[in-house]
């Protein structure tokens, strides 16, 4: 039987991924363990190893080209082996119990970059016909492709994408029966920022995802994090409302420049939202992301509907500001890992591949040494720099704490100088990325905000 | 405006109306008044009130109840060199006179060759919101706005209604201005003295960035309405007063449309064929288009004659709450 190639769960919240390159040909021979193919995710590029010795046949995966995890890319005979057809992707009982698609990596053999090759069980999905072997008789494909339909969208929107060389094809509309209007083209062009920008100056990052008319969901990361942390949550949020994702100074896709200060930072976020018009929007913070969302709650209350905060800094002194110093300073796989076992309840959740993302996403010099003067500045002397108790307990818009019991980073007591009128959510074995470790939880409160909300408009 | 001394005094709609024709009619002995009723009873809707009294039965006249003939003879004085104004009742009966108006005093420069011109001013009270039914509460104006020849306005305030008129007679063409009934009592500032306001111009009456509507007499009060309540939701609605709908003035709509990349046309008059249409095909056929974010919207009369019922006499116009809904629907994207 030859030995199945999976696409790998590299990344604790992957979902699918990428190939950016094959390191061996169709037919190609390798050695157990050597280079097959390089992944590409959000956060980096990794290298695949070959799970066997063997050529590889029945390539299914071209580069470019976005894979469920856990689905087959190719096959590996081993020497002297017959080259059989193309195995099928029809649906099939598991040979043998595999670790489920969704689960990290099995702590007794965290080899998170190594291919799994044990039969997973996938969904099925149309592929392209075997390039190996293609039938003879098979008429040419030559009749056109089906065209697309056509793109439903206003004229300004048409106007405006025609002018940006935007394709419209790629946006999705979020007015009646799909119509792509000038919001979405500029929500679509938001996303993908013309490459020249410098990433030194200008406005913060802001990614924006999902349709809707109904109130946008602002996320805003933490210390050392970016918007693609939200990665597992965002998947889980309430439909109908637009997901939008801040990058704070020097953090992610925005410039890396640091702040000397929280009300610095403050600033740029508010600038940020400024932007964005004028409509009310709900805010889950996480962290610093959290006390920057009290700070704009308490400066543009007609902008926020609810306040939703994860583990939030600024409600006491305590921080484990070593961990902050690792983490922004850490310049390789082996010195980041560590530090980043700290943020959760179960260290095991940071596997070695996650912190290898991690990693990639912090190759960056200037960055990190921008991270690390803003831990400097806004956690002096391992304490928390900025009280923002008052401004919590000056907010009226309905708003709700998620703090883990294990939170080793800020303690969770902190919630405890809240008003009355604020929720307060502790959940066991948790630490403090409640928002990864409790994704399920935490969409739950996120949502139910939006609904306290509807029911007082 | 020509003139615009500051001095302005607060009257009623029809007040407004009475002082142009009292300053016409001092300032000039050619002009007169020619309609059913506007005599020692001062007009059905009380406009011309007590002019008989100081003009003379000369000047004022009451003519039979015969709108073809009527309208004949004020025809017939505009090519001798009379400026004359001829009121209908209402201006559904103006349906009587569409030879004079339509055949007759649009056509007669042009068949002449220019060698004579057809200063006629025709009053026309007209809409719904009076109880009086089907013959007597309709909205017309579209009719007339169809053909070259003619000028068509549509006054919205005491204000305009006296500006326009002035303009009105001033004009060498014949001109139709419509009168809404339910604005006859509305108040407002009316500058004193002689002024004109140009016929085929537009006012905003509302500035506003989200949605652009494009509305004709009474509507633009229902709109300006709309509006209010529309702001403090956080939408604000650029209402334009048409005031004109022959000729139209395109570049306040087009401008408009441009700035807020939506747009509703509001008229009482019947939906079908009517101005709203025109308004949305001149958008469609300018650059503006290229503005558009949304689809057109437009209010008006339903498929029906006026109701009787005043529950139905209601129902069947355009209100404030169908602004609200069109203009939330639009913004939304649910339009």
């Amino acid at each position: 039987m030859p030995v199945e190639v999976i696409m790998p769960k590299v990344d604790m919240d992957m979902a699918t991924g990428r190939i950016a390159r094959w390191h061996v040909a169709d037919g190609g021979r390798v050695e157990k363990n050597a280079a097959l193919f390089d992944i590409e995710t959000d956060k980096a590029t990794m290298e695949v190893e070959a799970p066997a010795a063997g050529r590889l046949h029945h390539i299914r995966a071209a580069t470019g080209e976005d894979i469920p995890v856990g689905q087959p890319v190719a096959w590996l005979y081993a020497d002297g082996e017959p080259l059989g057809p193309a195995p099928a992707l029809a649906p099939r009982a598991p040979a043998s119990v595999a670790p489920s698609a969704a689960d990290p990596a099995p702590a007794t053999a965290p080899s998170p970059g190594r291919v799994r090759t044990a039969p997973v069980p996938v969904t099925p999905v149309p592929v392209a016909p075997d390039p190996v072997a293609p039938d003879p008789v098979a008429p040419d494909r030559t009749e056109p492709a089906p065209t697309r339909p056509a793109v439903r969208a206003t004229p300004l929107a048409r106007r405006l994408a025609r002018e940006r060389a935007l394709d419209l094809g790629t946006v999705k509309g979020s007015s009646l029966r799909g119509r792509v209007t000038r919001s979405d083209v500029e929500a679509a062009l938001l996303r993908t920022p013309p490459p020249s920008a410098s990433p030194a100056e200008g406005e913060l990052a802001l990614t924006r995802a999902g349709n809707g008319d109904r109130t946008p969901i602002l996320l805003l990361h933490g210390f050392a994090a970016d918007s693609a942390g939200w990665a597992m949550l965002e998947g889980l949020l309430p439909p109908g409302h637009p997901v939008l994702k801040l990058d704070l100074p020097a953090h992610g896709r925005s410039p890396r420049q640091p702040v000397a200060s929280f009300a610095d930072l403050a600033q740029c976020a508010r600038r940020a939202i400024d932007g964005l018009g004028d409509g009310p929007l709900h805010l889950v913070g996480h962290s610093l992301g959290g006390a920057v969302a009290i700070a704009l709650a308490d400066t543009r209350p007609r902008r926020v509907a609810s306040l939703t905060l994860i583990a939030p800094a600024g409600l006491g002194p305590e921080i484990d500001a070593a961990v902050l110093a690792g983490i922004a300073r850490a310049s390789r796989v082996e010195s980041l890992a560590p530090w980043l076992r700290r943020l959760a309840a179960d260290p095991d959740l940071i596997t070695d591949a996650y912190a290898r993302a991690a990693m990639a996403a912090r190759q960056n010099l200037t960055l990190r040494e921008a991270q690390s003067a803003m831990a400097a500045d806004l956690f002096p002397d391992g304490t928390q720099g900025f009280d923002l108790t008052a401004a919590l307990h000056r907010i009226r818009a309905p708003t709700r704490i998620a703090w883990g019991r294990d939170d080793a980073i800020i303690p969770w007591r902190h919630a405890l100088r809240a008003p009355g009128r604020v929720g307060l959510h502790l959940f066991e074995s948790t630490g403090h990325l409640p928002h990864i470790e409790r994704p399920h939880e935490i969409a739950m409160l996120v949502m139910e905000m939006t609904q306290l909300r509807a029911a007082s408009d | 405006m020509q003139s615009q001394p500051a001095a302005t005094r607060e009257m009623s709609y029809a007040e407004a109306i009475r002082d142009a024709l009292d300053l016409a009619m001092a300032a000039d002995h050619t002009v007169i008044l020619m309609g059913e009723d506007i005599g020692v009873y001062g007009g059905a809707f009380q406009v011309t009130g007590d002019l008989i009294h100081k003009y003379g039965p000369d000047r004022v006249m009451d003519t039979p109840i015969a709108e073809l003939g009527g309208a004949g003879v004020a025809v017939g004085a505009a090519l001798t060199g009379l400026k004359p104004i001829y009121e209908f009742q209402f201006s559904d009966f103006a349906t009587l006179a569409m030879e004079q108006i339509v055949n007759q005093a649009a056509k007669l420069r042009y068949m002449l060759g220019g060698a004579v011109c057809v200063p006629v001013v025709f009053r026309m009270p007209a809409g719904s919101g009076t109880g009086a039914a089907a013959q007597h509460s309709q909205s017309l104006e579209a009719w007339f706005g169809h053909v070259p020849g003619l000028k068509v306005v549509q006054p919205s305030t005491p204000h305009d209604a006296k500006g326009l008129l002035l303009a009105a007679l001033a004009d060498p063409d014949p001109v139709l201005i419509f009168e809404h009934k339910l604005l006859y009592k509305l108040r407002g500032p009316v500058t004193e003295g002689h002024f004109t306001i140009p016929i085929g111009t537009a006012e905003v009456r509302r500035a506003g960035r989200d949605v652009t509507i494009v509305a004709t007499s009474i509507m633009v009060h229902k709109s300006l309405e709309a509006a209010d309540i529309l702001a403090a939701e956080g939408v604000e609605v650029e209402v334009i007063d048409l005031r004109s709908i022959r000729p139209i003035d395109r570049g306040a709509v087009l401008a408009s449309v441009r700035k807020t990349g939506r747009l509703i046309c509001v008229h009482e008059a019947v939906k079908t064929l009517g101005i709203g249409a025109e308004i949305s095909a001149m958008v469609a056929e300018s650059d503006a288009f290229d503005y558009l974010d949304a689809p057109i919207l437009r209010l008006g009369g339903a498929e029906t004659p006026i109701p009787y019922n005043p529950l139905l006499e209601a129902a069947v116009v355009p209100q404030v709450h169908d602004i609200l809904r069109a203009v939330r629907d639009l913004v939304a994207g649910r339009a």
